[in-house]
């Protein structure tokens, strides 16, 4: 460890002495029309050939040798802008980017954009560009950025209706999924049918599924990082609209102009009221809030606070209820120290929880359970020179899991208290990496994560005779741990290498390594997490999960960056990948550690991807071929299976067309090849029963999956002497009403009204399907 | 609790569904075995079949020519004859060649050979603590949309559960002695966990019409019982693995790859007339 940071603050040394005679320009990009930092700008200087891009807070930093330049900031969705700056000391220059849409339609973009895709050293990521899924059909005419993710190469969805999303061979628990850096645990409403992020006040977001930068760490296979807007810093906005499930309002501002700004976002379902309308006892609803606020105290200093809460109640006949929720607050400041060096410190809580009751004389209960976690993180950049550029960093992270307490609710309850012990867990993460350009074509980054977990007292670790038993258990000691004692450690280190080759202008091979370690684990023997599953930290008997990835890609823009392509092929190797044995027992369990089961799990694939940037069509088609397998002792008798959300082939075709001013058309189809079950090879008699005979874990598929959705936009002409300004969507989900396949179950034969037919003996399967043809309607709105 | 789960989460979904032919593999056919011991007499049987197609129709095969032992820990043994009383229905059933009750302390072995294949297994009986009484009240859900008509009344059931020691129960209802349940994959089962010492009126998932005879009868379990129970619940009320778990074989204490499970239990047993 400390030769680690010995070796860091030499590297610093050695290159500030090389970086004499050379000057730093730096300073904001933000978007001219509402002041919103844009995030992943290119910055190029074409008389060096080189270049950077604008980091997640807007900043970019720069260095170069003394001189005069011609300095060409480009965005997707924005006109180039083209600024001359002499450098004969380091300099500032915030620049405000117009959006084209706001610019009159005669701006001749006369340089040709250098493109991110191609000559960015990041690979295996795909940023989700919100103007035009809003253009695409949703579920319910609600924008889901979780349901576009589903829809991208590499990505596989376990069904439709759910918001968890595989990546890369990698199950649902190995994704971090970030808002504003706060880690969200359960990103579902009503099971998945929708997911926490309201599109309206969603910035930003970006998928990482391999080459994953030495900032990030904790999970196995990908970052989802989500950030909300800013808030507007001229002018006061409402937006707002009334869906077929949800309504939803923001309102943003200055509080001082462009100084600081606010926005505060709700959304809420009102199935309920129509529910409460029709005298039904049973009620549903979700809410989500979001709130931030962003004040600049000056060029050199920024602090933001950001909060997001959000939640699913669900009531029946006022006997039974569960709900549960997300919260997360992020508190942020940004300091410029000089010219180069960028920093940014951050602390973040987050907590998930859930509870269940029953209200019932004899069989009152009431169950919770939650997750904590508080982080502190420092990150800093240091633009060494043109040709360097150094982020670090250290994250601290201590996480509390309460993964159950139950008590009576009445007295007369038959049921007595049981709180399960609480566990804890210290994270420290170090990294450092370094971006470095070699020449014109060639550009590396290279950099290393330290991760040293603890899992800390207090707590029990009960010692078994076969730790492996789950059903003779025996305990045979109990070791007591006092707090802040540690239980277990565990150090692991991290490297990440990507590389980037440019062939020719507008081609580039990119290469890239990354391990990735995961300390925290998602207690589940499903394919789909449910807002009821706990996690547990690695601890006495769970060892962390580890990934060695490898990816190889080939980038190319053609007629003008108007259309992106891209292949890539990964192979991606899991060790103690975390599973169940058979028929685990997962709730309320004092010897979990006897289900655990750790092995193997390895995924292989390729994915190709065009898209059309620009023009009245935009859209994108995308194919991916993979594999994902698992072989763990104890699981499927040690043979190796086909992971639960294998699926070899899937291939999505979105497209967009901007017929007029008014009209904006939207397709999206999907194909599949069905996810593995596991089906029955024979059946017997026991008692009165007759289960089925399970040979085979995931021996069989669910017929393929496929769906066309079609939407149109209607935007009425605005009249110019009003703010209003509104927006009409229809969409048709799965418009050849197509019964894609959910799960298939099985029982004995039954009529309709589920009596059993005939003697009893008989079996049938039975495949249960989802959605039908649902129109859709949603008004949106802003003023 | 994950029934419950399940239970809920299909319910939230608007979903539709339809009976699909599947296209299964053959697998070769494996043997049954159905054992159980009890401190009651006349319980004493061991059930030998055999795995049929998941498509057939009918009884699965019998198997009438293995040879079923079983033994305490003290070395009685006693030997099972097939069907004894040449019973149409019992075909597949032996019952011990001479009449004998289960011991609560007692660990009980059983041996079948089939074919020259031999299928062990042992379960250990444990005490079970006295049903208090039952008493009976109307369901209201039942009153409102019976399930079966006329079939509106719940028995509660009163007890004390130890706390001093580990217990796992399985229930069995029977309307006029006939086993009956609420739906036909439902498994009634507990371990005491999360239970308190008082049971005052936890009412059965099976419901009465007026003048029948309810009767409740409480098994003694093993550790090893109840996860077979467990897994068998699980199986019997699977999604497919989408939100519960991925279908599985229950575990059981037979050896040899036999399915099925070798039950040894103490039975507390309690009815009431279904009055007014």
């Amino acid at each position: 460890m400390f030769r680690l940071l010995l070796a860091s603050v030499f590297i610093f040394l050695s290159l500030n002495i090389l970086a004499q005679e050379r000057y730093t320009l730096n300073g904001y990009i933000k978007d001219m029309g509402n002041g919103e930092e844009l995030i992943g700008v290119t910055v190029y200087i074409p008389q060096l050939k080189a270049g950077t891009v604008s980091n997640q807070y807007g900043f970019y930093a720069i260095t170069v040798p003394k001189g005069t330049y011609e300095v060409h900031f480009s965005y997707v969705g924005f006109s180039l802008q083209t600024v001359t700056v002499e450098l004969n000391g380091n300099v500032t220059r915030n620049i405000e980017m117009a959006n084209e849409a706001t610019v009159i339609q005669e701006v001749v973009v006369t340089d040709r954009a250098i493109d991110e895709n191609v000559v960015s050293i990041q690979m295996s990521k795909n940023t989700i560009n919100l103007t035009q899924i809003r253009k695409l059909p949703a579920l319910f005419g609600e924008v889901d950025i979780i349901k576009n993710i589903q829809m991208l190469p590499g990505v596989i969805s376990a069904g439709e209706g759910t918001s968890s999303f595989f990546v890369r061979g990698g199950s649902a628990d190995q994704n971090l999924i970030l808002i504003d850096e706060a880690p969200v645990y359960d990103p579902s409403h009503l099971f998945g049918l929708f997911s926490v992020f309201n599109a309206d006040v969603i910035k930003d977001s970006e998928l990482y599924k391999g080459g994953i930068p030495a900032r990030f760490g904790g999970r196995l296979s990908s970052i989802l990082e989500v950030r909300t807007k800013d808030g507007n810093n001229k002018n006061y906005n409402v937006t707002g609209g009334i869906g077929t499930m949800a309504a939803r309002v923001a309102v943003e501002g200055p509080i001082k102009k462009d100084k600081s700004s606010f926005i505060v976002s709700a959304r809420r379902s009102y199935i309920d009221a129509f529910l409460k309308a029709a005298d039904q006892d049973n009620l549903v609803h979700f809410y989500d809030v979001n709130a931030k606020i962003n004040w600049k105290k000056n060029n050199n200093n920024r602090f933001f606070a950001a909060f997001y809460t959000g939640r699913d109640v669900f009531n029946f006949n006022n006997d039974f209820g569960f709900a549960w929720g997300n919260k997360t607050g992020t508190f942020r400041w940004n300091h410029l120290f000089n010219e180069r060096i960028f920093s940014n410190v951050s602390v973040i809580a987050s907590n998930f929880d859930y509870k269940l009751e029953l209200k019932d004389p004899v069989q009152g209960f009431q169950w919770k359970s939650n997750l904590q976690e508080l982080s502190i993180k420092a990150d800093l950049s240091y633009a060494i020179n043109t040709n360097n550029e150094l982020t670090f960093g250290y994250h601290l992270t201590g996480r509390r899991f309460s993964p159950g307490k139950i008590s009576p609710n009445t007295s007369g309850s038959i049921f007595t208290t049981v709180d399960l012990q609480h566990m804890y867990a210290l994270d420290h993460g170090f990294y450092i990496s370094n971006q470095q350009r070699i020449n014109d074509a060639l550009t590396l980054d290279y950099g290393l994560r330290l991760s040293i977990f603890q899992n800390i007292g207090s707590g029990d670790v009960y010692l078994y005779e076969d730790p492996q038993d789950n059903i003779d258990i025996v305990r045979t000691d109990t070791l007591h741990y006092k707090r802040f004692e540690t239980i277990k450690a565990y150090v692991n280190l991290e490297p990440r290498i990507g590389v980037r080759y440019i062939l020719a202008p507008g081609q580039s091979i990119k290469l890239s390594y990354n391990r990735m370690v995961q300390n925290t684990h998602l207690i589940s023997a499903a394919t789909v997490p449910i807002p009821f599953n706990t996690w547990n930290p690695s601890n006495y008997y769970l060892k962390p999960q580890v990934a060695d990835q490898v990816a190889i890609g080939y980038f190319r823009n053609f007629s003008a960056d108007n259309y992106e392509f891209s292949a890539e092929a990964y192979y991606k190797d899991i060790k103690n990948v975390t599973d169940f044995a058979d028929n685990a027992e997962i709730f309320f369990n004092e010897d979990l550690s006897t289900e655990y089961r750790q092995g193997d799990s390895w995924a292989y694939g390729t994915e190709f991807m065009l898209t059309k940037v620009t023009g009245k069509l935009t859209g994108m088609v995308t194919y991916t071929w993979s594999k994902a397998m698992r072989e763990i002792p104890g699981v499927n008798l040690g043979n190796a299976f086909k992971a639960n959300y294998d699926r070899r082939n899937v291939m999505n075709i979105q497209a967009a067309y901007d017929y007029s001013a008014r009209w904006t058309f939207g397709a999206m189809f999907t194909y599949s090849t069905g996810r593995p079950i596991t089906l029955p090879g024979g059946k017997y008699e026991y008692g009165s029963y007759n289960p089925d005979v399970i040979t085979e874990r995931n021996a069989y598929r669910l017929p393929d999956y496929h769906r066309l959705d079609l939407s149109a936009t209607l935007t009425p002409t605005r009249n110019p002497n009003k703010k209003w300004r509104g927006q009409w969507v229809f969409s048709i989900y799965n418009a050849y009403n197509r019964k894609n396949p959910f799960t298939i179950y099985t029982r004995t034969v039954q009529d309709k009204d589920g009596n059993v037919v005939g003697d009893g003996t008989q079996k049938e399967a039975r495949l249960v399907y989802l959605f039908p043809i649902l129109p859709s309607v949603t008004y949106n709105f802003k003023f | 609790m994950r029934k419950l789960i399940v239970i809920l989460i299909a319910f939230i979904f608007y979903s539709c569904e339809e009976t699909v032919v599947l296209d299964l593999k053959q697998t070769p056919s494996k043997v049954v075995i159905e054992g159980l011991v009890t401190d009651k007499p006349g319980y004493q049987s061991v059930k030998v079949t055999r795995t049929a197609d998941f498509y057939s129709s009918g009884k699965t095969p019998r198997i009438t020519n293995a040879s079923v032992v079983v033994s305490d820990d003290l070395g009685n043994e006693i030997a099972f004859v097939h069907n004894p009383n040449n019973h149409p229905d019992s075909t597949g059933i032996y019952l011990p060649e001479t009449a004998f009750t289960g011991v609560v302390g007692r660990t009980y072995a059983l041996r079948v050979e089939v074919d020259g294949v031999e299928y062990l297994a042992q379960d250990k009986l444990l005490p079970v603590t006295n049903i208090d009484s039952l008493k009976v009240q109307k369901n209201p859900d039942q009153v409102e949309d019976p399930k079966d008509e006329g079939k509106i009344y719940e028995v509660l059931l009163f007890a004390r559960e130890p706390q001093n020691q580990k217990d796992f129960y399985l229930f069995k209802f029977y309307r006029n002695d006939t086993l009956t349940y609420f739906i036909d994959t439902d498994v009634y089962y507990s371990d005491d966990e999360l239970l308190g010492e008082k049971i005052d009126g936890v009412p059965s998932p099976v419901y009465y019409g007026l003048n029948d005879v309810a009767t409740v009868e409480m098994y003694s379990m093993s550790r090893q019982g109840y996860v077979y129970y467990n897994d068998l619940n699980l199986l019997l009320n699977n999604d497919g693995g989408m939100f519960g778990s991925i279908p599985a074989s229950p575990r059981t204490n037979l050896s040899n790859g036999a399915l099925g499970f070798f039950q040894v239990s103490a039975i507390a047993t309690s009815s009431v007339v279904i009055l007014e």
